[in-house]
């Protein structure tokens, strides 16, 4: 009888081309996307080198990082940094001159790389997916192996290859098992795993996300949970296939039709890990135990359920930790045992690849529908695509109505390389991954949690319980 | 890739701790192209090189006349540490290094040089600093990396050996980067490609629909 394997083993084997004598494997990559970010570093060496891509079709260029979300109409001369507008003049300069399909910022699928892969079906079950891009396990919540590459060597090796060298991390298990309280969403769930296990703790593993909350979750959730896989340190997170992905898929432009469909479905069928695998590693959380989460500090990690406080350090007894808190409270500028709904903002922004999705504006709008915000902020839908269902149901009306500002699609003020940022000393509610110290602009203080929590937060003008909101 | 065999050249004594990939290539040049005649040469150590109207410091060793064509550096400990930013190697070689002798290097910056052809090569710190005192004393003179014998000949003549990987020096000895190593196995790819494509047909390419 065969071993019994996981749903990572499964894809990795399927792709190995070869095993160096290093320890590294050369896999075959399926499909990459690409954006603007350091891009062009590889474009440029692989133009220097006269090298050429081996398979562009199987490439797509996204342009999301650097694109403004106000002002589209007005093309290029609605970006005033020459710098910002340079960048995004080099990637449809790159991805022309290397014949590769590209979606730039007129297209009408225009968007954020991880939302639309998923969103127009290139991230299939069984699949190989990399990126330059620390976010790219986004799209293993389809069932696919997707790993980030680096933005110069890497994704040049790719381009010119097709392939990608790594090294097999090994596999863990995170199991979430029953049913999540009201207004505990995905987001709160992944935030609570990293703040279990750390930013560091699933550093070196393929994540499997499974268990009853995973399988009653959409693939909204499941890829705002497979988005922040980082986060925890994992470079692959992923979620094995099942009806849901399946239904998600069937509506989806790429993906098979007809007889191939019936064949693919047949083969992604044998994907999900066998029953009695061994997994490296193994983690459990009772979903009826969540909470809706904030994050408090300048790492990921540094999170509370909304009705905790801030951490005293001088109670912390490991010293690393104890540190760490002192300097993030000093950058957040927050002192010890505030009840964190006391922590007042300056401003919100809903949007990011892991938090933008129409599931993610809905839950936003629910909250926001007949009541006015206190503070100003933005929302940016993940997609263009996202953009039309939501102005289809209304939604942009109601962030409209209650005071945010409706944008257009892209990274936006997840990380401000587009030029958006939070100002120096400006609090910052946020639907984003990630709350390092200049993350959202310099000295931009970053709450991280999930979109109906920044929208009550909105409201209130400073962290809120979205169960008690008024 | 350009191969690295013996090299005698200038050398340049860095005596500056904890240069990071930040100031080799500052964070400004980032957003900028890389191509023949408007490369990273400019950006490299720049801030260190030139003052705030960007006029070149006269104080700075690697203005001095005598190193004008300094082809190695004999940096400090930690060259290279801090982001993970590529372009920072692309620096090095644009300015015209081809090798780099230190106490230690920041790991992923020396995977970086290897994968371009710039050997950095670690002594240790009393080797390194008997090197720094040996330049200093005669501006201008060359010393010997020799990577088959896996040495660097001090200007006093003197042998100094140092470890490097095989896999490594294979890549520098032969100037072949990750690509042509991959590209060795060009025809497996191939035939693994076409079985893939064969059986998952419905595999997706991002030609418009």
């Amino acid at each position: 009888m065969r071993k019994a394997r996981t749903l990572f083993e499964k894809i990795w084997s399927e792709h190995e081309i070869i095993l160096s004598p290093q320890g590294e494997t050369l896999l075959y990559v399926d499909f990459n996307l690409i954006n603007e970010g350091q891009s062009f570093l590889a474009f440029d060496q692989l133009r220097l080198e006269g090298r050429q891509s081996r398979r562009p079709e199987q490439h797509l260029a996204v342009t999301d990082h650097y694109l403004p979300t106000i002002n589209r109409n007005l093309g290029t001369a609605g970006m005033p940094n020459a710098e910002i507008r340079r960048v995004v003049e080099m990637l449809d300069e790159n991805s022309r001159d290397f014949g590769l399909p590209h979606i730039g910022w007129f297209d009408s699928d225009q968007g954020i790389a991880h939302v639309i892969a998923p969103e127009l079906g290139f991230a299939q079950p069984g699949m190989l997916i990399t990126c330059n891009d620390s976010h790219t396990a986004t799209n293993g919540a389809c069932g696919a192996l997707a790993a980030p590459i680096g933005g110069g060597n890497q994704l040049r090796h790719v381009i010119a290859t097709q392939t990608v060298w790594l090294k097999k991390p090994k596999t863990m298990r995170i199991s979430i098992d029953g049913r999540l309280p009201e207004a505990v969403t995905a987001k709160d769930v992944i935030l609570s795993i990293i703040h279990q296990i750390g930013v560091g703790g699933a550093t070196g593993y393929a994540v499997e996300y499974t268990g009853s909350a995973i399988q009653a979750m959409s693939m909204e959730g499941r890829l705002t949970i497979c988005n922040m896989s980082i986060e925890a340190g994992a470079r692959i997170g992923m979620v094995g296939p099942d009806d849901t992905t399946y239904q998600f898929l069937s509506k989806r432009r790429y993906a098979p039709v007809g007889e191939h469909w019936e064949t693919a479905m047949a083969y992604w069928k044998g994907l999900p890990s066998d029953a009695d695998t061994h997994f490296d590693r193994e983690l459990q959380l009772d979903a009826a135990r969540l909470a809706p989460m904030v994050t408090w500090g300048t790492s990921p990690e540094d999170s509370s359920p909304v009705d905790g406080i801030v951490p005293d350090p001088s109670r912390v007894g490991d010293q690393d930790r104890r540190r760490h808190i002192e300097r993030a409270l000093e950058y957040m500028k927050l002192v010890p045992a505030t009840p964190l709904e006391q922590i007042k903002i300056d401003r919100v922004f809903i949007g990011s690849c892991t938090n933008s999705r129409i599931e993610d504006l809905r839950a936003a709008a629910d909250v926001l529908r007949g009541r006015r915000v206190t503070v100003p902020g933005i929302v940016s839908p993940g997609s263009s695509a996202v953009k039309r269902q939501a102005e289809a149901e209304g939604l942009d009306r109601i962030f409209v109505d209650a005071g945010l500002e409706w944008r257009d699609s892209g990274c936006s003020m997840c990380n401000g390389s587009n030029g958006e940022l939070v100002s120096p000393g400006e609090r910052c509610a946020s639907t984003t991954n990630r709350n390092y110290e200049g993350r959202q602009g310099r000295g931009a203080l970053t709450h991280i949690m999930s979109p109906a929590m920044v929208a009550a937060a909105a409201v209130a003008g400073h962290l809120a319980d979205v169960r008690r909101l008024k | 890739m350009q191969p690295f065999t013996v090299l005698t050249a200038v050398a340049a004594p860095l005596e500056f701790p904890n240069i990071d990939t930040g100031m080799i290539l500052p964070g400004r040049y980032m957003r900028r192209h890389r191509r023949p005649g408007h490369d990273y040469g400019e950006a490299f150590l720049y801030d260190l090189r030139f003052d705030e109207g960007g006029k070149p410091r006269a104080d700075f060793i690697l203005n001095e006349p005598a190193y004008r064509d300094a082809k190695i550096l004999a940096t400090d400990r930690d060259f290279g540490c801090g982001s993970s930013r590529e372009g920072a190697a692309f620096a090095v070689l644009d300015y015209g290094l081809r090798a780099l002798v230190g106490p230690s290097f920041g790991e992923i910056f020396q995977v970086n040089c290897i994968q371009n052809g710039i050997l950095a090569v670690s002594l240790g710190e009393s080797v390194v600093h008997e090197l720094w005192r040996q330049l200093r004393a005669r501006p201008g003179v060359e010393i010997t990396i020799d990577l088959p014998d896996k040495v660097v000949v001090a200007p006093d003549g003197k042998r100094h050996r140092f470890d490097i990987s095989p896999l490594r020096k294979e890549r520098l000895l032969r100037g072949v980067d990750d690509i042509d190593v991959t590209l060795e196995y060009l025809e497996k790819i191939e035939r693994f490609e076409m079985a893939r494509r064969t059986k998952q047909p419905w595999l997706p390419t991002a030609v418009r629909k």
